[in-house]
Protein backbone atom coordinates (compact mmCIF):
# COMPACT_ATOMS: atom_id res chain seq x y z
CA UNK A 1 0.00 0.00 0.00
CA UNK A 2 1.78 3.97 -0.96
CA UNK A 3 2.19 6.10 1.54
CA UNK A 4 -0.71 8.34 0.09
CA UNK A 5 -3.38 5.11 1.12
CA UNK A 6 -2.12 4.58 4.03
CA UNK A 7 -2.37 8.24 5.43
CA UNK A 8 -5.96 8.22 3.83
CA UNK A 9 -6.53 5.01 5.61
CA UNK A 10 -5.86 6.43 8.88
CA UNK A 11 -8.10 9.58 7.93
CA UNK A 12 -10.94 7.26 8.09
CA UNK A 13 -10.12 5.21 11.15
CA UNK A 14 -9.09 8.58 13.12
CA UNK A 15 -12.94 9.61 12.16
CA UNK A 16 -14.73 7.61 14.07
CA UNK A 17 -18.29 8.92 14.93
CA UNK A 18 -20.99 7.67 17.60
CA UNK A 19 -22.91 6.93 14.01
CA UNK A 20 -19.87 5.36 12.66
CA UNK A 21 -19.79 2.81 15.81
CA UNK A 22 -23.42 1.85 15.84
CA UNK A 23 -23.11 0.74 12.74
CA UNK A 24 -20.05 -1.61 13.13
CA UNK A 25 -21.81 -2.69 16.74
CA UNK A 26 -24.79 -3.27 15.90
CA UNK A 27 -24.01 -4.87 12.31
CA UNK A 28 -21.98 -7.33 14.42
CA UNK A 29 -24.62 -7.71 16.57
CA UNK A 30 -27.52 -8.51 14.08
CA UNK A 31 -25.09 -11.03 12.14
CA UNK A 32 -24.67 -12.76 15.49
CA UNK A 33 -28.96 -13.05 16.10
CA UNK A 34 -28.89 -14.15 12.58
CA UNK A 35 -26.88 -16.80 13.19
CA UNK A 36 -27.67 -17.57 16.45
CA UNK A 37 -31.57 -17.68 15.10
CA UNK A 38 -30.91 -20.05 12.26
CA UNK A 39 -28.92 -22.29 14.27
CA UNK A 40 -31.13 -22.91 17.34
CA UNK A 41 -33.90 -23.22 14.65
CA UNK A 42 -31.93 -25.68 12.60
CA UNK A 43 -31.54 -27.18 15.71
CA UNK A 44 -34.91 -27.71 16.82
CA UNK A 45 -36.16 -29.41 13.75
CA UNK A 46 -37.41 -26.00 12.22
CA UNK A 47 -34.86 -25.27 8.66
CA UNK A 48 -35.24 -21.57 7.50
CA UNK A 49 -34.56 -23.65 4.00
CA UNK A 50 -31.37 -21.08 3.49
CA UNK A 51 -28.94 -23.95 2.98
CA UNK A 52 -26.16 -22.50 5.35
CA UNK A 53 -23.86 -25.09 5.80
CA UNK A 54 -23.03 -24.97 9.49
CA UNK A 55 -19.19 -25.38 8.86
CA UNK A 56 -19.25 -23.18 5.88
CA UNK A 57 -20.29 -19.67 7.08
CA UNK A 58 -19.97 -20.24 10.84
CA UNK A 59 -17.03 -18.37 10.86
CA UNK A 60 -18.82 -15.00 9.82
CA UNK A 61 -19.91 -13.46 13.58
CA UNK A 62 -16.57 -14.42 15.29
CA UNK A 63 -14.68 -12.48 11.88
CA UNK A 64 -16.86 -9.83 12.32
CA UNK A 65 -15.91 -9.53 15.61
CA UNK A 66 -12.38 -9.65 15.22
CA UNK A 67 -12.08 -6.72 12.51
CA UNK A 68 -14.54 -4.37 14.49
CA UNK A 69 -12.11 -5.12 17.65
CA UNK A 70 -9.12 -4.18 15.76
CA UNK A 71 -11.29 -1.05 13.59
CA UNK A 72 -12.22 0.26 17.03
CA UNK A 73 -8.86 -0.29 18.63
CA UNK A 74 -6.96 1.09 15.59
CA UNK A 75 -9.49 4.11 15.85
CA UNK A 76 -8.85 4.63 19.35
CA UNK A 77 -4.79 4.63 18.74
CA UNK A 78 -5.23 7.35 15.62
CA UNK A 79 -7.96 9.38 17.25
CA UNK A 80 -7.73 12.91 18.47
CA UNK A 81 -8.33 13.26 21.66
CA UNK A 82 -11.43 15.09 21.60
CA UNK A 83 -13.23 12.09 20.10
CA UNK A 84 -11.54 9.52 21.76
CA UNK A 85 -12.66 11.22 25.50
CA UNK A 86 -16.07 11.34 24.34
CA UNK A 87 -16.46 8.03 22.53
CA UNK A 88 -14.37 6.11 25.23
CA UNK A 89 -15.31 7.74 28.28
CA UNK A 90 -15.36 6.17 31.83
CA UNK A 91 -19.17 5.93 31.44
CA UNK A 92 -19.04 4.53 28.40
CA UNK A 93 -16.22 1.73 29.42
CA UNK A 94 -18.89 1.01 32.41
CA UNK A 95 -21.52 0.84 30.21
CA UNK A 96 -19.49 -1.79 28.11
CA UNK A 97 -18.33 -3.90 31.16
CA UNK A 98 -21.67 -3.96 33.04
CA UNK A 99 -23.28 -5.25 29.93
CA UNK A 100 -20.36 -7.87 29.46
CA UNK A 101 -20.68 -9.07 33.14
CA UNK A 102 -24.64 -9.45 32.51
CA UNK A 103 -23.69 -11.31 28.83
CA UNK A 104 -21.25 -13.30 30.91
CA UNK A 105 -23.78 -14.61 33.96
CA UNK A 106 -26.44 -15.45 31.38
CA UNK A 107 -24.11 -16.94 29.20
CA UNK A 108 -23.22 -19.38 32.30
CA UNK A 109 -26.63 -20.10 33.58
CA UNK A 110 -27.46 -20.89 29.77
CA UNK A 111 -24.05 -23.40 29.36
CA UNK A 112 -25.48 -24.52 32.87
CA UNK A 113 -29.12 -25.33 31.75
CA UNK A 114 -27.65 -27.20 28.17
CA UNK A 115 -25.40 -29.42 30.06
CA UNK A 116 -27.94 -30.26 32.64
CA UNK A 117 -30.61 -31.63 29.67
CA UNK A 118 -28.03 -33.71 27.64
CA UNK A 119 -28.82 -36.83 27.17
CA UNK A 120 -26.03 -38.37 28.74
CA UNK A 121 -26.72 -42.24 28.18
CA UNK A 122 -26.86 -42.34 24.98
CA UNK A 123 -23.73 -39.26 24.23
CA UNK A 124 -22.28 -39.91 20.81
CA UNK A 125 -20.59 -37.46 18.75
CA UNK A 126 -23.29 -36.33 17.03
CA UNK A 127 -24.68 -35.30 20.29
CA UNK A 128 -21.46 -33.56 20.89
CA UNK A 129 -21.24 -31.86 17.62
CA UNK A 130 -24.85 -30.71 18.88
CA UNK A 131 -23.90 -29.20 22.22
CA UNK A 132 -21.13 -26.93 20.47
CA UNK A 133 -23.85 -25.67 18.36
CA UNK A 134 -26.15 -25.42 20.91
CA UNK A 135 -23.38 -23.55 23.18
CA UNK A 136 -22.35 -20.90 20.28
CA UNK A 137 -25.73 -20.39 19.28
CA UNK A 138 -26.67 -19.19 22.57
CA UNK A 139 -23.92 -17.10 23.28
CA UNK A 140 -24.51 -15.42 20.31
CA UNK A 141 -27.53 -14.75 20.63
CA UNK A 142 -26.93 -13.14 24.33
CA UNK A 143 -23.85 -11.48 22.89
CA UNK A 144 -25.47 -10.35 19.88
CA UNK A 145 -28.57 -8.95 21.58
CA UNK A 146 -25.84 -6.95 24.32
CA UNK A 147 -24.28 -5.42 21.56
CA UNK A 148 -27.33 -4.35 19.99
CA UNK A 149 -28.30 -2.98 22.79
CA UNK A 150 -25.47 -0.91 23.71
CA UNK A 151 -25.14 0.54 19.51
CA UNK A 152 -28.72 1.52 20.23
CA UNK A 153 -27.20 3.85 23.00
CA UNK A 154 -24.89 5.36 20.23
CA UNK A 155 -27.43 5.53 17.56
CA UNK A 156 -29.25 7.61 20.57
CA UNK A 157 -26.58 10.10 21.20
CA UNK A 158 -25.57 10.40 17.46
CA UNK A 159 -29.72 11.58 16.76
CA UNK A 160 -29.75 13.68 20.12
CA UNK A 161 -26.10 14.29 21.35
CA UNK B 1 -32.40 19.32 41.63
CA UNK B 2 -32.62 16.59 39.13
CA UNK B 3 -32.83 12.61 39.94
CA UNK B 4 -30.17 11.55 42.41
CA UNK B 5 -27.89 8.38 42.83
CA UNK B 6 -28.85 6.39 45.83
CA UNK B 7 -24.99 6.95 47.21
CA UNK B 8 -24.63 10.58 46.03
CA UNK B 9 -26.58 13.74 45.61
CA UNK B 10 -25.99 16.64 42.93
CA UNK B 11 -26.02 19.88 41.84
CA UNK B 12 -24.51 19.72 38.83
CA UNK B 13 -27.39 20.92 36.65
CA UNK B 14 -27.94 23.56 38.37
CA UNK B 15 -24.17 25.06 38.75
CA UNK B 16 -23.94 24.01 35.30
CA UNK B 17 -26.87 26.19 34.30
CA UNK B 18 -25.82 28.93 36.51
CA UNK B 19 -22.31 29.22 34.46
CA UNK B 20 -24.42 29.23 31.43
CA UNK B 21 -22.76 25.92 30.28
CA UNK B 22 -24.82 22.98 27.92
CA UNK B 23 -23.79 19.85 28.58
CA UNK B 24 -21.83 19.26 25.72
CA UNK B 25 -19.56 22.55 27.02
CA UNK B 26 -18.90 21.28 29.73
CA UNK B 27 -18.20 17.59 29.01
CA UNK B 28 -15.99 19.16 26.07
CA UNK B 29 -14.14 20.94 28.83
CA UNK B 30 -14.37 18.14 31.67
CA UNK B 31 -13.42 15.57 28.48
CA UNK B 32 -15.77 13.41 28.73
CA UNK B 33 -18.80 12.27 26.52
CA UNK B 34 -21.90 14.58 27.03
CA UNK B 35 -23.71 10.84 28.14
CA UNK B 36 -21.71 11.06 30.88
CA UNK B 37 -22.62 15.00 32.02
CA UNK B 38 -26.35 13.58 31.77
CA UNK B 39 -26.38 10.37 33.35
CA UNK B 40 -24.13 12.00 36.16
CA UNK B 41 -26.96 14.68 36.50
CA UNK B 42 -29.90 12.35 36.54
CA UNK B 43 -28.43 10.27 40.01
CA UNK B 44 -27.86 7.17 37.07
CA UNK B 45 -24.04 7.33 37.39
CA UNK B 46 -21.75 8.17 39.70
CA UNK B 47 -18.73 9.50 38.71
CA UNK B 48 -14.62 9.14 39.25
CA UNK B 49 -12.95 11.06 41.72
CA UNK B 50 -10.71 12.17 38.58
CA UNK B 51 -13.77 13.74 36.41
CA UNK B 52 -15.45 14.92 39.60
CA UNK B 53 -12.49 17.00 40.04
CA UNK B 54 -12.29 17.94 36.43
CA UNK B 55 -15.83 19.05 36.07
CA UNK B 56 -15.69 20.97 39.80
CA UNK B 57 -12.65 23.06 38.21
CA UNK B 58 -14.49 23.63 34.99
CA UNK B 59 -17.01 25.15 37.18
CA UNK B 60 -15.43 26.90 39.62
CA UNK B 61 -16.25 25.41 42.70
CA UNK B 62 -14.86 22.55 45.75
CA UNK B 63 -16.47 18.90 44.56
CA UNK B 64 -18.11 19.44 47.57
CA UNK B 65 -20.67 22.23 46.48
CA UNK B 66 -21.56 19.61 43.71
CA UNK B 67 -21.79 16.40 45.45
CA UNK B 68 -22.74 15.76 49.08
CA UNK B 69 -23.67 12.02 50.97
CA UNK B 70 -26.88 11.33 51.55
CA UNK B 71 -28.01 11.84 55.48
Amino acid sequence: MRPKELLMLREILKAMTYFRRFLILFICGITQIFFAVYLLLELFGFSLGLHISSSGYMFIPGILIFASSGLLTVSYYFGDTKTNNSLYDEYTAIRYYKLGAFGYALNGIGIFLLFSFQDWSNWSFQSANAMIYQIASFAWLIFGVLLVWFSLGDYKEYKNG
Amino acid sequence: MGKHHKNLLNNLAELRMAKGLTQQALSDSAEVSRKSINAIENGIYVPSTVLALKIAKTLGCSVENIFRLPK
